[in-house]
């Protein structure tokens, strides 16, 4: 596992925790299992690299961290999406689609033309 | 819940736990979903960890980000509780109208006064003179034996120039008045003949044309002249077309070759600067003209190199040239003084001592808000209170008060840095007697920065106590306390305290003010020896090829007095080489014969005075013994002259000096006459030892007249101006001044200082009375209830009034003995501004007790007649 996440994997961390957080708040593990289940392991990323991801999203005021009981009642820190973190996934979401498409477009394209 | 303290887990240490509390977590939900899953728990940790990856990297970086947001909170907490702190602070002084208006007119007035004062000491005496390496200039004077400064001769400055190894660069200077001749009537215009590297030396920047150098000394060469900015904008206009033009100064062609730039000036004023003429006596090898002492002398030390250094160095020079030259320089030796020390010399005591009592002022300001603090804590200690009990430590209320007063300081300092710049630029409007610099005197950025750093310090001095008071001990029985409305007792003394600061403060001010004003009725009060009323002086230089020789100068002169004596009105028309309140003038070697010579280390020098007969009569001058001169002293006759007394006293030690012989720059004369000293300088300086020659036997240029009539003279300027203008033309008369105004002129720095230390003193006494009412005030308040059973009880309101007033006297009293023994202590520092009063004199020092019980009465006497209609029937409901 690379120590380091490069950057386009970084970008679409990024976008994918802010997805998970969408549907209400949740701690690190539930994140990275939603993840791992949703891109079925595609991303390979350490779970470790999860946590630098999610502390730079509070530090810009994505989302934001509470402690709180956790479904076994232990202490958890639960992320919750902030107001401009929503208005933030919208924007990294359509970008990213538009992104695929392009390729996609490209991949699906004629041969080169002389 | 504060929204901050949310964040309270992420400061310091405890990002690191926290970040481990998270990802501990995270381990240990995998470990048990891998349990749940049938992983042998053994080796279901070890997996769990496998899954996680890397621990370490991702750990820092998250302890790196988490410290780096908790200093930023850290910070913006920091910034929300002081904006909070502001706004709530700008809030309670509006609140409270009253206190505030009072607190800030109080900071105002003591904050202006030391801005405006540090803005004169500032451009006056701390800024460096305008000129090239201005720390490193030096004078250089002839120093006679007895101590005495003179100016350098030619020859002597040229032996300076040569041999000094510790001055880079020596220059000389000589200053004159001459008549100028251009288009239009003559002008009398002040002259400076320089050296030929004075502008060099001095880094003179020209706004046209060029400079004098090297080569214009030079006979033949000498015929240029470079004009003063302020001289080229009022004399011409400021016309760019001057370079070139040829005009007369003291009857010689020059022309103009340049004109300095605005701002460029020497220390003494001039109009025009000429060349010196290098004449065979600007050598360093020769005898000739050794003791004819005319030049003002700069050097430039090299760096690094101490005063007294250049001190041993001319001594040396001195020493080197008394015996080279012995006839001419026997005894004589030179001595350097800092240039700044040369033209700020005189004004540093003076207005250093003006900065020392706006500074009382500003204390005096200071314990009077802070007195103002005190007072509002009853008020507001149920508030603080409060807030503590809400949880509001006690560092934070501190700051809280603290912020509130530096909010009142800033705010008095806006205010006051507007008083500030209004007193200055009347102050340079004003144009006080001998203040050197004044246009330099500016609110500049050192000012402002001046004025902001005594504000908050005087902000924290006046919030410190009051702070502390609030917050201290005595808080938490406030909550309980504050329906009776009462401050501890401690309280109580502090303001007590403070007052008796005042006063004494006050008192120490009101001496020193005293002090001068005494001083100066004294000085206006000395017989200047002379009759000042109905008398006109003005100057007239006879300059030219007319007046080359003696004879046809007499016969102007005596022709302009017999036409000026026909005007209506006039009594007497008299002419003199120096006026009285102007100076000693011409210096001459002086002994009686038939006295023993004076010892070597006395300067055997007197002032001489050229007058026409009839001059002693138009200034009214007292003949003591003898006669004074008339027609049959002419050239033909014997040489005579006329002593004042203070020569008689110092030359003839008692004895009659009429008949004696006496011998004046070498020429032998018989006195025929003692009259009464005519002061020369000021009122402050007695007359120096003087002689009066004839005119017609000493015949000078540079002449003075003055006009005695029986109506009031003011009117005859034009007639003047006429008749002057009828015999020549060519003639500039300049200042034409009653004598009064001469005398008058004298007065204006002692009056300036003096009504401006008065003004101070007032300042001081006024913020003080406020101090005294304020806390009997609140005394009267707080002793409500025990007063009104004494009235209850029987006590007339007259004892009331006793009681009340009778403390502030022993406030004012305390007050006054500490004050007194301050002032005394003080004294050192005024001495030398006074004149004809004792440091300890009596009159000021019994008026100014009898002026601090007046006040102290007048500002306790309000609140006690208040107390005096206190209801008894009150306190007995209450009790």
């Amino acid at each position: 596992m690379a120590a380091s996440t490069p950057d386009i994997l970084r970008g679409t961390l990024d976008l994918l925790i802010l997805k998970a957080l969408s549907w209400g708040p949740s701690h690190g593990y539930a994140v990275a299992r939603w993840i791992q289940q949703a891109t079925d392991d595609a991303l390979a990323v350490g779970e470790g690299s999860l946590y630098p991801a999610l502390h730079r999203l509070e530090e810009r005021e994505w989302i934001t961290s509470t402690w709180g009981p956790s479904e076994n009642n232990r202490q958890a820190k639960y992320y919750a999406l902030t107001r401009r973190g929503r208005a933030r996934l919208k924007i990294e979401a359509d970008n990213w689609r538009r992104y695929a498409t392009a390729i996609f477009a490209a991949l699906e394209a004629p041969a080169l033309q002389e | 819940m504060p929204r901050w303290s949310r964040f309270r887990r992420l400061f310091g240490p405890e990002a690191k736990a926290d970040v481990d509390a998270e990802l501990a977590f995270h381990i240990e939900m995998r470990t048990r979903e891998l349990i749940n899953d049938g992983v042998p728990p053994e080796r279901a940790r070890a997996l769990a960890l496998r899954r996680f990856g890397d621990y370490d990297n991702p750990r820092q970086q998250c302890v790196a980000i988490n410290e780096r947001r908790g200093r930023r909170m850290a910070r913006t907490e920091y910034l929300t509780e002081l904006r909070q702190d502001a706004g709530y602070a700008l809030r309670m002084l509006r609140r409270s109208p009253g206190f505030t208006t009072v607190a800030l007119t109080t900071l105002a007035l003591g904050i202006g006064a030391n801005s405006a004062i540090f803005s004169v000491v500032q451009g006056v005496l701390l800024a460096p003179l305008p000129y090239r390496d201005a720390a490193r200039l030096y004078r250089v004077t002839t120093l006679y034996p007895d101590g005495t400064p003179y100016p350098l001769s030619p020859p002597d400055f040229m032996s300076v120039r040569e041999q000094s190894q510790t001055l880079d660069q020596v220059e000389a200077f000589s200053g004159g008045v001459y008549t100028m001749l251009d288009a239009g009537d003559p002008r009398e215009v002040r002259g400076t003949s320089v050296s030929d590297r004075l502008f060099d030396l001095l880094g003179l920047q020209l706004a046209l044309g060029r400079g004098l150098r090297p080569g214009d000394n030079q006979p033949g060469h000498d015929g240029v002249a470079v004009l003063d900015y302020g001289f080229w904008q009022r004399q011409f206009g400021g016309d760019p077309q001057v370079l070139g033009r040829r005009i007369r100064i003291a009857g010689t062609p020059v022309e103009i070759v340049g004109v300095l730039t605005r701002g460029t000036r020497m220390f003494d004023d001039a109009d025009v600067y000429t060349p010196l003429l290098y004449n065979d006596t600007f050598s360093a090898a020769t005898a000739k003209g050794r003791r004819g002492e005319f030049l003002t002398v700069l050097g430039r030390a090299k760096p690094g190199v101490a005063l007294a250094t250049v001190d041993r160095d001319l001594r040396r020079i001195g020493k080197q040239l008394q015996s080279a030259f012995v006839d001419t320089n026997d005894t004589l030796t030179f001595n350097a003084t800092p240039l700044t020390e040369v033209v700020v010399g005189d004004v540093r005591t003076p207005l250093l001592l003006l900065l020392g009592a706006v500074g009382f002022v500003l204390l005096v300001a200071c314990a009077n808000v802070a007195n103002l603090l005190l007072a509002r804590a009853s008020a507001r200690q149920t508030e603080l209170a409060v807030r503590s009990a809400l949880g509001a430590g006690r560092v934070r209320l501190l700051r809280q008060l603290l912020t509130e007063s530096v909010v009142l300081g800033t705010a008095g300092a806006v205010l006051g840095l507007a008083i500030a710049f209004a007193a200055t630029r009347a102050l340079v409007a004003a144009q006080p007697a001998g203040i050197p610099r004044l246009e330099n005197v500016t609110v500049n950025g050192t000012v402002v920065i001046f004025t902001f750093v005594i504000a908050i310090a005087t902000s924290l001095g006046f919030g410190i106590l009051p702070a502390f008071q609030f917050t201290g001990a005595g808080m938490q029985s406030a909550l309980r306390e504050t329906t009776r409305g009462s401050t501890s007792m401690s309280g109580q003394r502090l303001r007590s305290a403070l007052v008796v600061v005042e006063m004494a403060l006050a008192v120490v001010l009101l001496i020193g003010a005293g002090l001068l004003v005494r001083s100066f009725i004294q000085l206006t009060r000395v017989d200047p020896g002379f009759r000042v009323e109905q008398a006109l002086s003005f100057r007239v230089v006879l300059q030219g090829d007319r007046y080359k020789e003696d004879e046809p100068t007499r016969i102007r002169v005596s022709e302009l007095e017999q036409r000026l004596r026909a005007l209506p009105g006039v009594t007497h028309v008299g002419t003199t080489s120096v006026l009285p309140f102007s100076g000693r003038g011409a210096m001459v070697g002086f002994e009686v014969e038939g006295a023993p010579p004076p010892p070597a280390n006395v300067n055997a020098e007197i002032a001489l005075a050229s007058t026409t007969p009839d001059y002693l009569r138009a200034i009214g001058a007292t003949l003591r013994q003898g006669r004074l001169f008339t027609a049959i002293d002419d050239t033909r006759a014997p040489r005579v002259a006329i002593v004042n007394e203070a020569a008689g006293r110092r030359w003839f030690h008692g004895d009659n000096p009429v008949g004696r012989r006496v011998i004046t720059n070498g020429v032998a004369r018989e006195v025929v006459g003692v009259v009464g000293d005519v002061l020369q300088r000021s009122a402050a300086e007695p007359a120096a030892p003087m002689v009066f020659v004839p005119f017609a036997q000493r015949t000078i240029r540079s002449t003075k007249m003055v006009v005695r009539t029986n109506a009031d003279p003011s009117t005859l300027t034009a007639a003047i101006r006429g008749e002057i203008r009828a015999v020549d033309p060519e003639l500039a008369v300049a200042d034409i001044t009653p004598m009064a105004q001469l005398v008058n002129r004298s007065l204006r720095g002692p009056r300036f200082y003096t009504s401006l230390l008065t003004v101070f003193a007032g300042v001081g006494l006024v913020l003080a009375t406020i101090g005294v009412f304020g806390v009997m005030s609140y005394a009267v308040t707080q002793r409500g209830r025990e007063i009104s059973i004494r009235l209850a009880l029987g006590a007339l309101p007259r004892d009331v009034v006793r009681m009340i007033v009778s403390r502030a006297f022993v406030l004012a009293a305390i007050g006054l003995i500490v004050g007194l023994a301050a002032a005394a202590a003080l004294g050192r520092f005024i001495q030398g501004q006074l004149f004809g009063v004792p440091l300890i004199d009596p009159v000021t020092f019994s008026v100014v007790p009898l002026v601090l019980a007046a006040s102290a009465g007048v500002a306790s006497f309000v609140p006690a007649q208040r107390a005096t209609k206190f209801d008894p029937a009150n306190a007995l409901r209450e009790g």
